[in-house]
């Protein structure tokens, strides 16, 4: 059953926008998500399973950004060192810089079970690679993708983007590219040659060392989401949403930076003294490039953009989570079907009996997660809504109506993006779909 | 030195078998204790009945000799002589092509039919009952016989269709009633005349001897003949039953009616008309193939223009026993045994056919190829199922390495040189019979699943393995064509050479006007 938040006593008429009942959850520090608990059992479960991933991605990120970096073959990207995977976070462990979450600090316990045995046994780590038994970082590559293809998102907040292309950043990169080729005249030849390629290489290196960043502390959160719910902590989606609300700002002014070690020594192609942030050059361009925009991506459907089925401007993409098609199953995109199967290993055993209920059962599961999946992301998208709001605008209990007017504006404005009938973009979103839970 | 061919013990009642085991099955069935509560047992029980029937099949295949062109396996019992009606079986090689489709087509279509049938004692005792008198009907070596076969499976049709049918279940099995009614009356009169009109006395097929009536008298009981069968293929204009009782008869009775009953159609046109009259059949051959290319073009053209694929498929079977006639108005030896391979053949796939849109029928609701999309979705949709609907798709449009291709490329080969504007016609029809396949299966199998609709059962092995029989049957006898024309080809050449006439005639160049 669907339990309504309480209003704020100030009260504004009802809105007359399409999705109503939805604002005015939001209004009421509600999430677009309904609030049941089936959907917190779903979208836990599914931060869970996600968890465990994530906390390979990011390690596999940073090592990617901090020391494969430019190498021309690079076979080995994903065969994580020891170093990366032992590497405390930040932010949970014992040895945390900062303890905000409660998590350890090294490489999830599950995570590092699935990456000895996988499905197939103990086998080599080539043979595993080889066989897709694996933690799938195709996903996470693809969300880099997305973030460095749709570049100057949320300018001038977002500055990390703009610095890609500043003079200092070149000369930077510059420094970090001789060093890391020194020695290797061909490819010494080819940046002379090519230094365009060259930079934007480590422009691309720059945003795995971003998203690294970003998910480094996603992680632990969700951990600790998930360890929360089986204490019985949360008592709804809102509960949910308020603690990554609260996460968002705990830890915002996090340093969103770019290291590379060659050789032993340390490059600072983006350094920490930039000011870069984990909300504004991180989180919030995440959301809108993988949860919103992404790209069209191969599915049983074709987009034809000689019939504008493909949008003009890269603002109006729409084929992140929040509008992703997830029962064509098998092919990339977002969410591919790598993160799905990644995420099917680590479901707890709550949800791995709900979904047996359900559809096809076990036949399905893929399907099942994706779309709990999708659910949990528009939670995660509703908190980015109300700390943008509580950031830029006004509490939700403001006795003045004008402010809650101009909160109510913003709420519309938000959810309007799925009702825009452009290129299919109204079809295409899943809003409408969460509301229900026979969605599955 | 070569060996003598073994004799073969003459072993009595081999045929009868086929017709009585399931009759008698049939009348088990019925009388089940408890079976109308255990639809799923007495399923069971009419698989087993008729899995049996299909051994002996395989078995009297077994000792049918290929070489010896006449009627074997005889069987006689006189039963009234004062009216001419002798209990008279036997099989050459055209019966024998159509009693293997018919026994395994039965098997397929009991096996095909939901374990879950409302009233299954009447459901597959019905089934069965047909199946016999199907038999029957082929191996009947007696006018009178046949008949009395023929005309055994009209009303247990028309009960399968009416009462486990679909919304126009009552019109299509009234209409296919009356149409089948027709037919029968024509056949019987038709009968009578060769008898009455040649002074005989005896309705057995070697007493016949229609060739001594007058070309006139010939043409009348011929036309006679051919409108009567042609309502059971059938031909153009009297095809109208033909999509209501496929589209309203569930899968199983669509798969009888389309790949056996049909049959019946084409084996009376050979039969009767080409064996019986063969000088006015020569007479007749340019209209008839001319008649038959018209079939197959209507039927390929009214297909592609139809929105639910269970229609369309029936449509395409129209355009495909449209060569069978092409085939049989050339009466030249290949096309002959091309004709009766498109008999086997065209069973088979359209028995694919059916039971595929069944189950896409089943899982998804609807038979529309407007709402259809996306079945090829690996996990949500039904990927097994379409594929196995392209492999149908693929084997009816005759791409090689299929037995369709096998049936209709002999077809075309045989008929070109008597009559070669019909045989560009229906090549060009299976040109078309390509064009809405690939409407149906680009429709149907691919784009996207409608995310909020595509909640489909999964299909259970039980649905998959007709589909994988057949289809292994369609492969088998693609890449091994013997097989499938080895048993007619004897007997469809000594059908042609008592008829030199047919030849002499279709290859003037009259007939290539």
């Amino acid at each position: 059953m669907v339990q309504t938040p309480d209003l704020p006593k100030t009260k504004l008429p009802p809105s007359t926008h399409e999705f109503a009942e939805v604002i005015h959850r939001l209004e009421a520090g509600g999430s677009m998500l309904p609030d049941t608990p089936e959907n917190l059992m779903q979208i836990i479960g599914l931060y869970k399973a996600y968890a465990v991933p994530m906390d390979f991605y990011w390690r596999d990120l940073l090592y990617i950004a901090e020391q494969v970096f430019l190498d021309p073959f690079p076979f080995f990207k994903f065969f994580i060192s020891q170093e990366y995977l032992d590497r405390e976070n930040h932010y949970a462990g014992d040895n945390a810089d900062l303890r905000i979450w409660r998590g350890i600090g090294s490489a999830h316990p599950e995570l590092l079970a699935f990456i000895e045995k996988g499905e197939t046994g103990k086998i080599p780590k080539l043979l595993h690679h080889l066989l897709h038994d694996r933690i799938n970082m195709e996903f996470a590559e693809e969300c880099m993708r997305s973030m460095l293809w749709h570049r100057k998102m949320y300018c001038p907040v977002n500055q990390f983007d703009p610095y890609l292309d500043s003079d200092e950043y070149k000369a930077n990169a510059d420094r970090a590219i001789k060093a890391y080729f020194q020695g290797n005249p061909v490819m010494q030849g080819l940046y002379k040659l090519f230094p365009d390629m060259f930079l934007e290489q480590c422009r691309q290196m720059s945003y795995y060392a971003n998203l690294g960043l970003f998910w480094e502390v996603m992680a632990p959160v969700f951990f600790e989401m998930s360890d929360i719910y089986d204490e019985g902590g949360f008592k709804g989606v809102p509960d949910a949403m308020d603690f990554l609300v609260n996460g968002i700002f705990a830890i915002a002014g996090r340093p969103i930076y770019h290291h590379v070690y060659i050789r032993g020594e340390c490059y600072e192609i983006i350094p920490k003294s930039k000011g870069f942030t984990w909300l504004y050059e991180a989180a919030l361009p995440y959301v809108e490039a993988v949860f919103y925009r992404t790209s069209p991506f191969r599915g049983t459907k074709s987009y034809n953009a000689q019939a504008a089925q493909v949008p003009d401007k890269q603002k109006d993409f729409h084929y992140g989570i929040l509008y992703a098609d997830v029962f064509p199953v098998g092919t990339a995109g977002i969410p591919p079907t790598l993160l799905m199967q990644d995420m099917l290993h680590f479901l707890p055993q709550y949800l791995v009996d709900y979904y047996k209920q359900y559809c096809r059962g076990e036949e399905d599961m893929l399907i099942q997660l994706g779309i709990s999946f999708q659910r949990s992301m528009y939670n995660v998208t509703s908190a980015v809504i109300q700390a943008l709001r509580t950031a830029l605008l006004y509490p939700l209990d403001d006795p003045n109506p004008k402010h809650l007017q101009a909160n109510r504006e913003f709420f519309e404005a938000q959810l309007s993006r799925f009702t825009r009938e452009e290129y299919g973009m109204r079809d295409a979103a899943r809003l409408s779909y969460v509301q229900s839970q026979d969605y599955r | 030195m070569p060996h003598a061919p073994l004799p073969i013990p003459p072993i009595p009642s081999m045929l009868s078998v086929l017709i009585w085991a399931p009759i008698i099955g049939a009348a088990a069935i019925a009388f089940l204790p408890g079976g109308e509560n255990q639809p799923s047992r007495v399923r069971l029980g009419a698989a087993t009945i008729a899995f049996f029937t299909l051994l002996w099949n395989l078995f009297l295949l077994l000792k049918f000799d290929i070489t010896n062109p006449g009627m074997q396996l005889t069987e006689y019992l006189p039963w009234n002589e004062t009216l001419g009606l002798g209990y008279q079986l036997g099989a050459d090689g055209l019966s024998m092509v159509m009693l293997v489709l018919n026994s395994f087509l039965t098997w397929i279509a009991i096996y095909c039919s939901s374990k879950d049938t409302e009233r299954p004692r009447l459901f597959y005792s019905l089934i069965l009952f047909i199946s016999g008198g199907v038999a029957g009907a082929f191996a009947a070596q007696n006018l009178l016989l046949f008949f009395l076969f023929y005309e055994l499976e009209l009303i247990p049709f028309y009960l399968l269709i009416s009462i486990w049918g679909g919304e126009k279940r009552s019109y299509a099995a009234i209409k296919f009633l009356i149409y089948t009614a027709v037919s029968g009356a024509l056949i019987f009169a038709s009968f009578l005349g060769m008898v009455w009109l040649s002074g005989g006395t005896s309705f057995a097929y070697d007493t016949l001897t229609t060739q001594t009536l007058s070309t006139t008298l010939q043409i009348v009981l011929l036309s006679g003949i051919i409108v009567a069968f042609g309502i059971k293929i059938p031909l153009i204009p009297f095809h109208t039953w033909l999509p209501d009782a496929y589209v309203e008869a569930s899968a199983p009775i669509a798969i009888l009616l389309g790949g056996v009953l049909a049959k019946l159609g084409t084996y009376g046109i050979l039969r009767f008309g080409l064996q019986l009259f063969p000088e006015a059949w020569a007479i007749v051959a340019p209209s008839l193939a001319m008649w038959g290319a018209t079939s197959a073009m209507y039927g390929a053209v009214t297909a592609i223009a139809q929105k639910d694929i269970k229609r369309m498929v029936a449509y395409s079977s129209i355009g495909h026993m449209g060569y069978i006639l092409v085939a049989a108005a050339a009466a030249t030896p290949l096309a002959l045994v091309g004709g009766v391979a498109q008999m086997f053949s065209h069973g088979i796939i359209l028995a694919i056919l059916f039971h595929l849109v069944g189950v896409v029928e089943n899982k998804v609701g609807t038979r529309e190829l407007d709402k259809l999309n996306g079945l090829m979705s690996p996990i949500r949709g039904l990927p097994l199922i379409s594929a196995l609907l392209v492999l149908g798709g693929m084997a009816s449009a005759g791409i090689p390495g299929m037995t369709g291709f096998i049936a209709e490329f002999i077809v075309f080969q045989g008929s070109f040189s008597a009559f070669p504007i019909p045989t560009i016609l229906c090549i060009v029809a299976t040109g078309l019979t390509a064009v809405y396949f690939v409407i149906l299966l680009n429709r149907t199998c691919f784009g996207k699943l409608n995310n909020r609709l595509a909640y489909y059962p999964k299909v259970v092995w039980s649905e998959k393995m007709p589909a994988l029989i057949l289809t292994a049957v369609v492969i088998f006898l693609g890449v091994q064509p013997t097989w499938l024309v080895r048993w007619s080809e004897t007997s469809t050449t000594a059908m042609v050479a008592t008829i030199p006439s047919v030849e002499k005639i279709a290859s003037t160049p009259v007939a290539m006007k």
